[in-house]
């Protein structure tokens, strides 16, 4: 009997749950002062506005679970939603959904390898090596092509952007809110990525390595190859994720993605990623970016000028990461791992 | 020290064996090379030298509290921030006591007590911040590079919150003069001496006091710092404290220089600090590393920065060369270690 009310209430208070007590209360507390706050439209915006934010999270997840940290992808991201523009601009690249997704994909590949190197083969601190990538590609893009700014896309893209989901029309305003197809985008990946960190190898593998590296080069994983496919994964999917925000942005600049680290590395923290690696889930981080995302469109509905959102982000930051530390203490004390 | 001895090394002072510091020397006489050959007369007049000595003590002050938190085997990321918000608060201060009428003071009275109470305010603002985070990462056993993140994103929303987003311009004259101006009759720039004592206190710290050899102690060992009895909490809390103080200090100089404060000042700041620290030759996972070499390095950066700008080359070829010479850094470090290693192997 006590044995299943203390898992009972472990459940009831595991960091997912927590994180849906905080978004249920913070939901009511915007509703209450903003009944607008109820309605499609509000799910609607949400979605569109986690569309990077998840997907940047998976890749960061990914990262953190192997043990190592990746501040480089929003330089990345730049990189690859400023060349192929750039490039189609000037007429050196076809004007083709594929080409601009490939070859932003390949920019991603190009330094996710180098950071893989630096990690993996040079065993560089993560945060610093990442850091200096940072620096290199955002440094690098604008000292080679130098700074304008893609507000215009190319039909292509255009195209790709009017295709929808699903269209709410506001009853009352008449405004139309539209969820485009690329939501289908972070739904994927989120799916794809929950089995293979669950049920492949390649998966159980990353949790290890971030768990005990030396424990797992024992246990026969090769550490090397799997933080070599945590920094790629990283860069291929940042470079898709960028040019899926300039698509739905309408904008492609050097610096458009420059300070989004904190923000993703905070929504898989308050998931409950655990930056020493070897814990996290794609449902916790799923969450993260939920309540994340509804911190950052919502404040101004609850009174909270705009300047203190920095704050804000770094506070809810905090309290999470300090959440997971308090959790893991009671786990190991409860004997659970 | 477990090093096979040279009767070539005995006789070199102790830090011409750390290859970090020779290294950091050759470099510097490399620039000084290639300046000399591609503008000798701009590099080497003393109107540069004395704009060089204007530039560095500001981010040089904020790369000795890395140090100090790299040393103890941790890292300080929010250095900035507790540079911006200081300065933030200082300036505030400063532009409340001192009534201005475009340049003119109308209570020069004020002037002096407004100064010391900016100054007092940064340096504790600083080591509030500091503390703030090495409680965290003490207590809660958190890791450092997430609590200062945190704290990055915490201190500058501070400062932004506080001005609401526009810079706080135009302190009065006394306030420029702590970072534009050179002592009275000799030309030497106050920064210099600040620099210079901040430099001194760091490395009496650092080399004479208990909690200096603490410092490196908990770096090397955390856990075996704690069996040996030393109070690895409050070791955390003072030295990240220590690097808030020095950040706090870089917030005044910062303010002072640029005459105006704003929570995205120096922004640059944190790559070029971390830069500065592990060219200087401080282990990344803690426990080693020179005040000396990290003072080079600042010196060599300064160096390659004002050849930069004299070659008239962009900011953004600065960060990625910044960048490189980082990776550079490490991959040379890690290079040095393994030959070390297998030196030790060798000799044992």
């Amino acid at each position: 009997m006590t044995t299943q009310n203390q898992k009972l209430k472990m459940a009831l208070t595991s960091t997912p749950m927590i994180l849906i007590y905080v978004i249920a209360v913070f939901c009511i507390v915007v509703s209450i002062r903003q009944p607008a706050f109820l309605s499609p439209a509000t799910a609607i915006n949400i979605g569109r506005a986690g569309i990077f934010t998840m997907c940047f999270a998976i890749c960061e997840m990914v990262v953190i679970i192997s043990g190592g940290i990746d501040v480089s992808f929003p330089a990345v991201g730049c990189v690859a939603m400023y060349v192929p523009l750039y490039l189609n601009y000037h007429g050196m690249l076809p004007d083709n959904v594929f080409a601009f997704f490939g070859l932003a994909m390949f920019i991603g590949l190009i330094f996710g390898i180098l950071n893989g190197i630096l990690v993996s083969y040079l065993k560089l601190p993560p945060l610093i090596a990442t850091l200096a990538t940072s620096s290199i590609a955002s440094g690098g893009l604008i000292l080679a092509l130098g700074t304008r700014e893609f507000t215009t896309l190319p039909p292509s893209l255009e195209a790709l952007y009017r295709v929808n989901l699903v269209t709410y029309t506001d009853a009352a305003t008449g405004f139309t809110y539209p969820l485009t197809i690329l939501f289908l985008v972070p739904v994927a990946l989120c799916v794809v990525m929950a089995l293979v960190m669950h049920f492949t190898m390649l998966g159980r593998g990353l949790y290890a390595i971030g768990g005990d590296a030396n424990a797992a080069r024992i246990a026969g994983f090769n550490v090397r190859l799997l933080q070599f496919f945590a920094y790629i994964f990283c860069g291929v999917a940042a470079g898709a994720t960028a040019m899926i925000y300039t698509t739905l942005m309408h904008s492609s600049t050097t610096t458009a993605l420059m300070g989004d680290e904190m923000i993703i590395i905070a929504a898989c923290v308050v998931g409950g990623c655990r930056l020493t690696g070897g814990h996290g889930n794609v449902g916790g981080t799923i969450l993260g970016v939920l309540l994340i995302t509804l911190v950052q469109t919502n404040l101004n509905m609850l009174g909270i000028p705009t300047s203190w959102q920095t704050f804000a982000v770094g506070l809810v930051l905090l309290l999470g990461a300090i959440l997971t530390s308090i959790q893991a203490k009671r786990q190991t004390k409860l004997g659970k791992i | 020290m477990s090093e096979p001895k040279l009767t070539k090394d005995r006789r070199l002072p102790g830090f011409l064996r750390d290859t970090h510091i020779v290294t950091i020397i050759g470099l510097m006489v490399l620039v000084c090379i290639i300046m000399m050959i591609l503008s000798p007369s701009d590099f080497f007049s003393g109107k540069n030298l004395v704009s060089m000595i204007f530039q560095f003590p500001e981010y040089g002050i904020l790369a000795f509290g890395m140090m100090a938190c790299m040393i103890a085997g941790g890292i300080d990321l929010s250095l900035v921030g507790i540079m911006n918000l200081s300065g933030v608060l200082a300036a505030l201060i400063l532009k409340n006591m001192v009534q201005m009428d475009g340049t003119t003071v109308l209570n020069p009275g004020m002037v002096l007590p407004a100064l010391i109470l900016a100054i007092v305010v940064a340096i504790v603002v600083g080591a509030a911040c500091g503390a703030f985070n090495g409680f965290i990462i003490g207590y809660f056993g958190l890791p450092a590079m997430l609590v200062t993140l945190c704290g990055l994103q915490l201190y500058t929303g501070l400062a932004y919150g506080i001005t609401g987003g526009p810079a706080i311009n135009g302190m009065c004259d006394a306030f420029k003069n702590i970072a534009n101006g050179t002592i009275p009759g000799t030309g030497i720039p106050i920064v210099l001496l600040i620099f210079i004592v901040v430099l001194a206190a760091v490395v009496f710290i650092m080399k004479c006091t208990v909690f200096g050899h603490e410092i490196y102690f908990l770096g090397s060992n955390a856990k075996a710092a704690m069996y040996s009895g030393i109070n690895t909490l409050k070791v955390t809390i003072m030295t990240y404290m220590f690097s808030g103080i020095l950040g706090g200090i870089s917030g005044i100089l910062i303010t002072s220089h640029l005459n105006s404060a704003k929570s995205s000042n120096g922004s640059t700041y944190t790559l070029l600090t971390l830069l500065i620290v592990v060219l200087g030759g401080i282990h990344p996972d803690g426990g080693k590393g020179r005040v000396l070499g990290v003072t080079l390095a600042v010196l060599l950066l300064q160096m390659i920065a004002n050849g930069f700008s004299l070659m008239h080359v962009s900011q953004n070829a600065k960060t990625f060369a910044n960048g490189c010479l980082l990776i550079a850094a490490l991959v040379l470090s890690v290079v040095l270690e393994k030959r070390a290693e297998k030196k030790a192997a060798a000799a044992s």
